[in-house]
């Protein structure tokens, strides 16, 4: 198999397992719905009966927005007009490669977000890997089982990547960067220098994640109680499979920034207060499901590609569990 | 008979209303439009390698005081940056700007001889520090005379100097080979009737200086494009160097750039009732492409500031597109301006058109009428960033919310959200985080450093806005106006315009200077209840509405009560007391209230609690801009979720 064959297999897989896809899509949707409901009751407070808030409704109001910025603290600073269509994306992806801080009831929501992938990404690439449909109970039997596991691969892999924000990137853009432009008079060239930088940082990025994203895949497939070995396996595997493993996360990359792209031209922009407000919601959703697809196929092809080289389609070292297996459940059934 | 009879009287009317331009070829303006009291000679050779200006001037003055002088005194602009014990340097500090500065990116001008009529005064020289008493600051030169001089009396002083050019710092110096030079020889105060007015350098503050005769010669590298203040009158090569001789009569001050990269476009303003003027566009190669985008913002300033308030006289202007990371950018010199744009410009945003008609809006408000920028900045910053705001409106330049992205680098615009003349490109934002720090009477470099902006820009911008929605433009034009015939080449003061403003508008306008200028309240008006009695009486509703002056600063208003048959009832409030109550008895319910509905009072810091209605679109405005909020938090989240 290679990497487009991978590709393929991994969007066959995530078809062949909607639920799961709508899953995260729920995640998502249900760890911001109470911070939007908060946001939500800020604004109308702030607005309150005033007639500024016709402006807001019909189009933009930017005065009040400013004063409301100006007025409010924790969420309702994150309230800019950049959180409109493609802004919305830009502003996020800038921040994420410049390193730009978030206020930290974000941070929180975020790291919230992603234990719940930790606990959820041992479940979803088991489900991928086997290829067929486990149940609830298999599904959330190796979420258990993998979550501590995960959690002691995601102490390292984190430790690597605030080595990666905190140490590379912010030389690389604070460090490196302004002695590279020091006496650059040309804006041209000092936007290479820049882009060059992102680019130095995305490839130590990547190849971190490829590592990371194999380490799990080996751990799920080949049952690993070892995270270090994980790694080390994952690391074994891509080293003998380089170009499939690279080429594939190339193309995984090119699907995301497919979605990014068509999300960035296709935004809708401020609207009203309307039915266009929910059919910009039902677009922000789209995207958003684009994206959590794209990172789905990612886990998905890169397991398709494993087993393919090593295994061989939906094999597992670790069985399906029995349900119900309690103790409990084992007693009642004896006293029958 | 009619149709010769009128062209005839056109080309008389055109004759008549062109002033002679001709006078401003070569730089020289006939009859002379300033006292002309501080002439310079001065002859400069930069050398590249050392990063150094070596000069030497000579001073023609002559004291149009009242009293008497037995020193001079000096600006050395660029000691400012020698070290971090400077006055500058300190209130830079002070407003969280700038970091450490590298020894090699500081800079010095050392004055190695002054000279009076025979007299050597090399070494009587020390340094005073007017403002502050900081004995490190040497931006302040004084010159014990070796006599007195008298109203009227006059002098000739030679200086010369060395100036080490800094890192580009406060728009002047160098960054690559593109050199932009300004404050950068030994320069005289002002002497008035209370003594010398000679600041020492502060970061928030710009300059002041008397107006004369500027005769520049300027030796750099050959085949170095030059642009300064002035007309260029000849050019002379000598092996590796050339030296350019500018001249320019009736300025106060003298800046020039050299780089061998700078590309020179020229065009031509005309129009029916101006004198024409040469455009001289000095570009950075990367940005050719928005050489048109500069001659016309240029264009659009000299048209609607010369109807506006006087016709431009120099004849030329020179535009200076500054290189990237110069720092140079946005600021104004005597006929020679800096603009300031990006690789990236996108055309549905004002830049480099904002900030190409903000500066070359200061020949006006600066360069011809001459204000004090240490003590009263406002006088041409808020007048200008008024002008400026009026000016873009007027020629529908098209301005729109951007923001810029991975470094600044990537620009990305919001088509729907047009930024408005009011309140964006006024500044009230920037106006309501600064509103109470100062009063805009304090002088100007007393305000604390961080809070310039908000008070000289933008409050200044908002009162005359507010002026222009009271008086209406008529009358607020004429003000202006007036001010500007009155006060050009001249040193006005704020009580001058006051009195020229009272004198045309045809009414006190002292009360409300009080609010704007001489105290730091804010305004704020209010409805603080819309309500309905439950019962009628004759079928009639009585709705209660009740407006309170949050604020402390006092501003007449009206009160517009909207019924549900589409009546409307304005009131007119003088705004004095706390609050005020309405009470109407109408056949229908009120469905709103609001206070100053025109928005006359743009200096309003909360225009949110202005209006009540009972028919609130909070709610949805709420939900649309939450659902919004809510995509932009699950891309943020999708983000972080790579880490996973």
């Amino acid at each position: 198999m290679n990497a487009l064959s991978a590709l393929g297999e991994g969007i066959a897989r995530v078809t062949r397992a909607p639920l799961i896809l709508a899953g995260v899509w729920t995640l998502t949707f249900l760890v911001t719905l109470p911070l939007a409901l908060g946001l939500r009751g800020m604004i109308a407070d702030h607005l309150g009966s005033s007639l500024s808030a016709d402006q807001a409704a019909a189009g933009v109001n930017l005065e009040w927005m400013q004063e409301f910025r100006e007025q409010a603290s924790g969420l309702g600073v994150t309230l800019r007009p950049t959180v409109v269509g493609a802004g919305a994306v830009l502003d996020n992806f800038s921040a994420f490669l410049d390193n730009t801080s978030r206020p930290v009831v974000i941070v929180g929501a975020a790291v919230a977000y992603m234990m719940f992938w930790l606990f959820l990404a041992g479940g979803i690439i088991d489900r991928y890997a086997r290829d067929r449909a486990t149940g609830a109970h298999g599904f959330f039997s190796a979420c258990g089982v993998f979550f501590f596991r995960f959690l002691r691969l995601s102490a390292l892999q984190w430790l690597v990547y605030m080595f990666l924000f905190r140490r590379l990137l912010e030389w690389l853009l604070d460090g490196l960067y302004p002695r590279m432009i020091h006496d650059v008079s040309v804006e041209r060239t000092a936007f290479f220098a820049r882009a060059t930088m992102y680019l130095v940082f995305g490839v130590v990025f990547a190849a971190c994640n490829l590592i990371f994203d194999y380490a799990k895949v080996r751990a799920v497939v080949e049952d690993r109680q070892s995270m270090l070995g994980a790694i080390a396996a994952a690391v074994g595997f891509i080293r003998r499979n380089y170009a499939s493993a690279v080429g594939l996360f190339v193309v995984d990359s090119l699907a995301f920034a497919a979605v990014v792209a068509v999300y960035i031209l296709a935004a809708p922009g401020v609207g009203g207060a309307g039915i266009s407000m929910w059919m910009a919601f039902f677009a922000g959703q789209l995207y958003v499901a684009a994206r959590l697809w794209v990172k789905l196929v990612f886990w998905a092809s890169e397991t398709a590609l494993f087993q393919s080289r090593l295994a061989h389609a939906g094999y597992v070292a670790r069985p399906l569990p029995a349900w119900p297996d309690s103790p409990t459940a084992e007693a009642i059934r004896t006293l029958g | 008979m009619r149709w010769t009879l009128t062209l005839a009287a056109a080309l008389v009317l055109a004759c008549a209303t062109r002033p002679a331009a001709q006078n401003a070829a070569g730089g020289t303006l006939d009859p002379p439009r300033s006292p002309r009291n501080a002439s310079y000679t001065i002859a400069a050779k930069l050398d590249p390698s050392t990063h150094t200006i070596r000069g030497t001037e000579t001073i023609a003055w002559r004291n149009v005081s009242t009293t008497t002088a037995t020193e001079l005194q000096f600006h050395l602009y660029w000691n400012a940056w020698k070290s971090d014990r400077s006055t500058f340097m300190r209130e830079r500090a002070l407003a969280g700007g700038g970091g450490a500065v590298l020894d090699a990116d500081r800079s010095r001008i050392d004055v190695t001889a002054i000279r009076m009529g025979g007299a050597e005064l090399t070494g009587s020289q020390r340094f005073v520090a007017p403002d502050d008493g900081n004995d490190a600051d040497q931006t302040v030169m004084a010159v014990p005379l070796p006599r007195p001089i008298g109203p009227g009396g006059t002098a000739a002083i030679d200086i010369t100097w060395t100036a080490h050019i800094p890192r580009t710092f406060a728009r002047t110096g160098v960054i690559g080979s593109f050199y932009f030079i300004a404050q950068w020889f030994p320069k005289l105060g002002v002497l008035q009737d209370q003594g010398w007015n000679c600041h020492q350098f502060h970061a928030s503050t710009e300059f002041f200086s008397d107006y004369g005769s500027y005769d520049v010669s300027l030796t750099v590298p050959r085949g170095w494009m030059v642009g300064a203040t002035g007309v260029e009158r000849d050019r002379r090569d000598a092996e590796d160097v050339t030296t350019h001789h500018y001249y320019q009569d009736d300025v106060h001050d003298f800046a020039w750039t050299t780089s061998p990269d700078l590309v020179e476009r020229i065009a031509q303003f005309t129009h029916p009732s101006l004198p024409p003027v040469t455009m001289r566009l000095l570009l950075q190669p990367e940005h050719l492409a928005q050489a048109d985008r500069h001659f016309d913002a240029t264009r659009t300033t000299l048209k609607y500031y010369g109807e506006w308030y006087g016709p431009y006289p120099y004849g030329h202007i020179t535009i200076v597109d500054p290189a990237f990371q110069s720092g140079a950018g946005g600021m104004e010199y005597p006929t020679l301006f800096t603009a300031g744009t990006r690789w990236l410009s996108p055309r549905l945003v004002s830049r480099p058109e904002g900030v190409t008609v903000h500066e070359a809006g200061h020949q006006f408000w600066y360069g011809i009428v001459g204000n004090n920028e240490f003590e009263d900045a406002w006088m041409d910053e808020g007048f200008n960033q008024f002008s400026t705001a009026r000016a873009l409106a007027a020629s529908n330049t098209p301005d729109f919310y951007e923001q810029r992205f991975f470094g600044g680098f990537v620009p990305w615009t919001f088509g729907d959200m047009p930024l408005s003349r009011s309140v964006d490109e006024n500044g009230l934002a920037s106006y309501r985080s600064s509103a109470k720090r100062d009063a805009q009477s304090t002088p100007s470099f007393r305000y604390y450093p961080a809070t310039a902006g908000g008070i000289t820009y933008s409050k200044t911008a908002l009162w005359l806005n507010t002026l222009e929605r009271w008086l209406g433009w008529p009358a607020l034009q004429r003000i202006m106006a007036a001010h500007f015939a009155k006060w050009q080449f001249a040193h006005p003061k704020p009580q001058d315009f006051f009195d020229i403003a009272n004198a045309n508008a045809a009414r006190d306008l002292t009360p409300f200077f009080d609010q704007v200028y001489r105290s730091s309240n804010v305004f704020d008006y209010g409805v603080q209840d819309l309500r309905g009695a439950g019962g009628s009486v004759d079928a009639q509703q009585r709705t209660t509405v009740v407006v309170r002056r949050v604020g402390e600063a006092i501003f007449p208003v009206d009160v517009v009560t909207t019924f549900a048959d589409g009546e409307q009832v304005v009131e007119h409030w003088d705004g004095a007391d706390r609050w005020k109550a309405f009470v109407y008895d109408r056949p229908s319910r009120a469905v709103s209230a609001e206070v100053d509905p025109d928005r006359v009072l743009l200096l309003d810091v909360n225009r949110t609690n202005n209006s009540r209605t009972t028919r609130p679109q909070g709610p949805r405005a709420a939900t649309k801009w939450s659902l919004k909020w809510m995509v932009w938090l699950q891309d943020c989240l999708l983000s972080w979720a790579a880490l996973v």
